[in-house]
C-alpha cells in the first residue's frame, strides 16, 4: 500500500472521512477542474440522450429506462443498463454520459456500504440524497468542459419515514428536488412528463393507485412515446425483442421485472 | 538504554507482559463454521465486538476500544478501496491480514517508544465452498495464526480469548463438539458452550482441564441471564453480495437448548 490508512496514523483522531474523500486521497477518483471564468462564457448545451422515468404506484416506486446508448448521431449500444441498484432499497437511474454516470453509481454504492460498515448504522435517506448531490456538485467542472454531464433520478424506500417511498430528481449542478408523484429526465422526457401528468390527473386511476401491471404498462407506453420523436431513446425494439429495464423498489427491497413479464404486458396492453 | 540489544529484548518482554495483562479480561469470541456459513458468537455487557469488514469478511476483536476502532477502520478502508478499484472478488482476507495489518501491528509493538495496539483480532472470510473458508487471528505483535493456535489439519472454527489457556481449552472443546454441517441453532449452542468454556478458564484459580458439560451449561445459563448475546453470520448462499448478517436477539434466544 503506497498510502497507509489514516486511521493507522498514531496522531489521527476525529471524524472519519466519507468514501469519496478516501478515494481522492488515494488518487482513485479524479477531481473535476474548477469551472473557471472563460468556461463560464461558453454556451453550455446539456445533452442527456436517453429517457428515464420513475413514479410512485401502489406497490412502491417504479423506475424504468430505455436501453439505447448513443454517441452523437450513432447508436453505439442497444442493451445499456441505465437503472442501477445502489443498495437493497435504493435505485439510481441515469441520463447523461455513461462513463461518469456508472462511476458515480459505483462510488455511491461503495459510499453507502462504507458508511454502514464504519458507522454501524444505515445511512439516512437524507444522507443518501445529499451524497449523490455532492457527487454531482464535485463533477460540475467536467460538465462545464462538456464531458461529464449526469442528470439522475434517485428512488428509495424507507420504512421509518413518511412517506415511505421517496423519489428525487437532480439537475447537473447537484440540486435535488423531491417529487410527490413522478419524475423523468433525459432528452425524451418532455413527452414522458406530458403522459404522466395526464395519467395522474385525468387517467382511470391516479399513478399512486396503479397496480404493478398497470404501472408497468404506463411506463412502457411512456418510453414508446418518447422514442417516437426522440432518436436517442430506444423505446421498445420490437424486432430485436429488447425491452426497457423496469425495477421496483418497495418495503421488501428491489425487484427487477423479468423480461418475459414485460414482453407479456407489452403484448397485452401496449402493442 | 534501548540502544543495547539486551535492553531492547527486555523492553519488548515487559511490553508483552503488560499487554497480556491488559487483554486478560477480554470476553472470548467463538467463530464456528456451520451448514450454511460461519457464525460468530460472544457475550458482553456493553461494547460491540463483532463487526462487518467487507462483503465476505467479518471481524471479532478484544482489547482497547480505541485501538480496535483504528484497526477496524483501516481494514474497512483497505477492503473498500480494493473492492472499488477492482472487484469484491479481489478483496482477500489473506492479503489484508498479512500485508496490511500484521506489519503495522508488528512495528507498533516493537517500537518501544511508541504505543502498541492493545488488540487481538479474529477474522473469517467465507468462500464459495466450506473448503475455501478462512479463519485468521492477528495478535497485538502482528503474529498471524491461521486455523487455530497449533499447527494441525484444517479445522472449521477459530477462537479468540484474553488468555492463552482460555483459548486452548476452547479449541480443545470445539475439536470434540464442533460439527461441520450443523444447523444454525445447533451451531449457536455449540459456540455458546465454547464461550463458557473459555470464560470459565479465565482468572487465576481456573482449572486447566475441560469442565463437565453440565457445569458448562450451568455457567452459560447464569451468564445469559445477566449479559447480552452478540452474534453474526456470514452466509454462503444469499442473493446479495453482502454475506454479513447480525442475528437478532429473538433468533438467538429461541435457539437456546437448556
Amino acid at each position: 500500500m503506497d498510502k497507509p490508512p489514516l486511521a493507522l496514523d498514531p496522531n489521527f483522531s476525529g471524524a472519519s472521512e466519507d468514501f469519496p474523500a478516501i478515494l481522492r486521497r488515494k488518487s482513485l477518483l479524479q477531481s473535476a477542474p474548477e469551472p473557471n471564468a472563460t468556461a463560464g462564457n461558453r454556451t453550455f448545451i446539456p445533452t442527456e440522450s436517453t429517457t428515464i422515468l420513475a413514479f410512485k404506484f401502489a406497490g412502491g416506486v417504479l423506475v424504468a429506462g430505455d436501453r439505447r446508448a448513443t454517441a452523437g448521431n450513432t447508436v453505439v449500444y442497444d442493451r445499456a443498463d441505465k437503472v442501477l441498484e445502489i443498495d437493497r432499497h435504493s435505485i439510481m437511474a441515469i441520463a447523461g454520459v455513461p462513463a461518469t454516470a456508472w462511476e458515480m453509481a459505483r462510488v455511491l454504492e461503495h459510499s453507502f456500504q462504507y458508511f454502514r460498515r464504519t458507522q454501524l448504522q444505515e445511512m439516512s435517506v437524507d444522507g443518501k440524497v445529499r451524497a449523490l448531490s455532492k457527487l454531482l456538485r464535485d463533477n460540475f467542472g467536467f460538465v462545464m468542459q462538456g464531458v461529464g454531464v449526469v442528470v439522475p433520478i434517485f428512488a428509495t424506500y424507507d420504512g421509518n419515514s413518511k412517506p415511505e417511498a421517496r423519489l428525487y430528481f437532480y439537475d447537473a449542478m447537484g440540486a435535488q428536488f423531491e417529487v410527490t408523484d413522478y419524475a423523468a429526465t433525459g432528452s425524451g422526457s418532455p413527452a414522458v412528463r406530458g403522459i404522466l401528468y395526464y395519467e395522474n390527473n385525468w387517467g382511470d386511476k391516479k399513478l399512486q393507485e396503479l397496480n404493478e401491471d398497470e404501472a408497468a404498462a404506463i411506463a412502457l407506453r411512456s418510453l414508446d412515446t418518447a422514442a417516437e420523436a426522440d432518436t436517442s431513446t430506444g423505446g421498445v425494439d420490437r424486432g430485436g425483442k429488447i425491452f426497457p429495464l423496469i425495477k421496483i423498489v418497495s418495503r421488501d427491497g428491489i425487484t427487477t421485472l423479468p423480461e418475459e413479464k414485460i414482453a407479456a404486458i407489452f403484448k397485452q396492453r401496449v402493442a | 538504554m534501548i540502544e543495547e540489544p539486551y535492553r531492547w529484548v527486555e523492553a519488548i518482554a515487559n511490553r508483552r507482559e503488560y499487554i497480556e495483562t491488559q487483554l486478560a479480561a477480554g470476553s472470548p469470541i467463538a467463530a464456528v463454521g456451520y451448514r450454511d456459513g460461519i457464525l460468530f458468537v460472544t457475550l458482553g455487557r456493553a461494547r460491540q465486538k463483532i463487526f462487518e469488514i467487507y462483503d465476505r469478511i467479518a471481524m471479532g476483536a478484544i482489547g482497547h476500544p480505541g485501538d480496535i476502532e483504528r484497526l477496524r477502520m483501516a481494514a474497512i478502508e483497505l477492503a473498500s478501496t480494493e473492492g472499488f478499484t477492482r472487484s469484491a472478488a479481489d478483496v482477500s482476507l489473506r492479503r489484508l491480514a498479512h500485508y496490511s495489518l500484521s506489519p503495522v501491528m508488528k512495528s507498533a509493538f516493537e517500537q518501544v517508544y511508541g504505543a502498541p495496539y492493545l488488540a487481538r483480532l479474529l477474522f473469517a472470510e467465507i468462500g464459495s465452498s466450506p473448503k475455501e473458508d478462512l479463519f485468521l487471528r492477528v495478535d497485538y505483535d502482528g503474529a498471524i495464526a491461521a486455523d487455530g493456535l497449533k499447527a494441525q489439519p484444517r479445522q472449521r472454527f477459530a477462537v479468540l480469548s484474553g488468555t492463552r489457556q482460555s483459548a486452548e481449552l476452547m479449541e480443545k472443546f470445539l475439536q470434540k463438539a464442533h460439527v461441520t454441517d450443523a444447523a444454525l441453532p445447533d451451531a449457536i449452542n455449540i459456540a455458546l458452550d465454547a464461550w463458557s468454556v473459555g470464560r470459565m478458564a479465565m482468572g487465576e484459580n481456573a482449572s486447566k482441564e475441560l469442565p463437565e458439560p453440565a457445569a458448562v451449561r450451568k455457567h452459560r445459563n447464569e451468564q445469559l441471564a445477566s449479559a447480552g448475546v452478540e452474534a453474526a453470520v456470514l452466509e454462503r448462499d444469499t442473493k446479495s453480495a453482502m454475506r454479513y448478517r447480525i442475528l437478532a436477539d429473538e433468533e438467538l434466544r429461541s435457539s437456546l437448548q437448556h
